[in-house]
């Protein structure tokens, strides 16, 4: 967490924290990560102490969730800058049967743990819902594990990249059928960290503003759904937490052809599928036109709409507390231009993050723009 | 590995260039084995009733009559109008909707670590509830679809976590072995 912090001082040119008013941790869970008030060593360690602090949970949406709580500091008047810092520690720490319990433990316990289910399984029972009201294919979804990991390839920080094929995606290990291991996003350790100020602050303490086009986080919308999949019936096949964040969201930043008007986004694939599910409820395409949009190449760095051009979670990582963040960094530097070349979206000036909780029980998204 | 230190698992070295790296000092990490088990005295709360009739053999469900709605499982609370809501017992039989092969068992309690994998997690609507019930459906996974008739079986135990008294069967397979 430590050198995310310092890396993001680098970046914007300070030589310390002394000026930053705010600041919030962003992490999912005390269990992966063995310390309750994590954020108060947190604040601790990186000196920011006695200033105030605040801890952001929302399952997998947490650091999505955090931005927009420090957005919302800043815009209420509460601070005119704030330190961002997320982390977990889902990767090496645990093997993966006790990293299951514990995310499981984010299900209902009596009524989805207990019986042995799992993430995986709840996903892919949604996938096949999907996959019997729309025709959605094994072969489709595949596609999103094979570009995501391609995409990875273009991204010096991501965990795993991979060269494959859709047919490897379809010959690897059944997890929770319809979903093969290729299909599942990773588990990591990482950080990452974001300054978030008024323009004001910015010009008054940051040297290298104005080196860079200004980016602004434009807007944000948050949504909510049942905890259990089943409760939702007979809409099983598609997230509404989803549905209604962005639609918040665009209404805040005055967007009404998202697929036309949003030029590089990050999306939450925890499961290639779930991609799949994620571009009909964000409104690229219609309730069931998922599938062969994401095959058909539409979302690939040389598609209408370029998503996961970072490698996703399936390619960049996963680590919860930091996910959200590493998005809004990614979507950023594709709105500066700096991103590596091979992965780099030409004139991308409006982006979109997507991360959800659990079965999206809680969803995010935040959108950011170029100023100029 | 250290004679010293009995839960040591390594001492790996990070990789960096260590003319550029600022944090080169710190490249050493040293990984431990630590072992932190708890056990709870849990309650199931308002669901204890659910729990209590499968020993029983009867599947109870929750119904809002103000909402015309019946929860399996069930919500103590009708999150539609926030009244308290009246157990209903059904027939236990119902049709799967959608459904998963799990072939890891994350081994949650020790019912599901008896689990023999493949398993199917099965989301079932019963008879006269509005909403899916899921748990595990002892069949062949080559055999299972959509709209397949099935009911709730009981276990006369001992389990460890009472929602392990039920299961579901086919119903084709119930019938043959009562």
């Amino acid at each position: 967490m430590a050198e995310a912090v310092l890396d993001c001082l680098t970046d914007a040119g300070l030589d310390d924290l002394s000026a930053v008013e705010h600041g919030l941790a962003s992490y999912e869970s005390d269990h992966f990560n063995l310390q309750m008030t994590l954020g108060a060593i947190l604040q601790d360690t990186i000196g920011l102490t006695p200033k105030p602090s605040v801890r952001i949970e929302g399952g997998g949406a947490t650091g999505a969730l955090a931005l927009r709580t420090a957005w919302a500091h800043v815009v209420s008047g509460l601070c005119d800058s704030i330190l961002v810092y997320g982390v977990e520690k889902n990767g090496r720490g645990v093997s993966s049967r006790t990293a299951n319990q514990l995310f499981a433990l984010s299900a209902d316990v009596d009524w989805e743990m207990m019986i042995g289910g799992t993430y995986t399984g709840f996903y892919a029972a949604m996938i096949r819902a999907h996959m019997a009201a729309f025709g959605t294919t094994e072969r489709q979804f595949a596609h999103v594990a094979v570009r995501n990991r391609r995409n990875a390839g273009f991204n010096p920080i991501a965990q795993k990249a991979m060269d494959i094929s859709v047919d490897d995606v379809l010959a690897s290990l059944p997890i929770a059928e319809p979903y093969k291991l290729l299909d599942c996003s990773l588990l990591s350790d990482g950080a990452a960290c974001i300054l978030l100020a008024t323009e004001d602050w910015a010009k008054a303490h940051c040297p290298r503003y104005g080196e860079r086009p200004r980016v602004y986080f434009s807007a944000s919308g948050c949504g909510t759904d049942t905890m259990r999949l089943g409760d939702r019936y007979p809409q099983i096949t598609n997230f509404r937490a989803k549905r209604e964040a962005a639609r918040q969201a665009y209404d805040m930043a005055g967007i009404s052809q998202p697929l036309a008007e949003i030029d590089v986004a990050e999306l939450y694939d925890s499961y290639s599928g779930v991609e799949i599910q994620a571009v009909e409820d964000l409104g690229f395409v219609a309730e069931g036109e998922g599938g062969p949009a994401v095959a058909s190449g539409a979302f690939d760095l040389d598609g209408e709409l370029p998503v996961n051009t970072s490698g996703g979670l399936l390619g960049r990582g996963a680590p919860v507390g930091a996910t959200g963040i590493l998005q809004a960094i990614e979507v950023t530097q594709q709105l500066w231009g700096v991103a590596d070349a091979r992965r780099q979206v030409s004139d991308a000036r409006r982006g979109l993050t997507d991360t959800h909780a659990g079965i999206a029980s809680i969803s995010v998204v935040n959108i950011f723009e170029r100023a100029d | 590995m250290s004679d010293k230190v009995s839960s040591q698992i390594e001492i790996a070295t990070i990789a960096g260039d260590p003319t550029t790296d600022p944090w080169r000092e710190f490249r050493q990490v040293e990984r431990i084995t630590l072992e932190l088990t708890q056990g709870y005295k849990y309650s199931l709360g308002k669901y204890s009733r659910f729990f209590i009739e499968l020993e029983n053999r009867r599947f109870m469900a929750t119904r809002c009559d103000a909402c015309a709605k019946t929860y399996a499982p069930p919500r103590p609370l009708c999150p539609s109008c926030l009244q308290p809501t009246t157990w209903q017992e059904l027939s236990g039989e119902g049709a799967v909707e959608t459904w998963s092969v799990l072939h890891f068992s994350p081994g949650s309690n020790a019912d599901v670590r008896a689990l023999e994998t493949p398993f199917v997690l099965a989301y079932v609507l019963l008879d006269g509830a509005d909403t899916l019930f899921p748990h595990l459906l002892k069949a062949p996974p080559e055999q299972v679809e959509r709209g397949m008739r099935v009911r709730v079986a009981y276990s006369e135990g001992p389990v460890q976590h009472p929602i392990h008294l039920m299961y579901f069967v086919p119903v084709s397979t119930y019938e043959e072995a009562p």
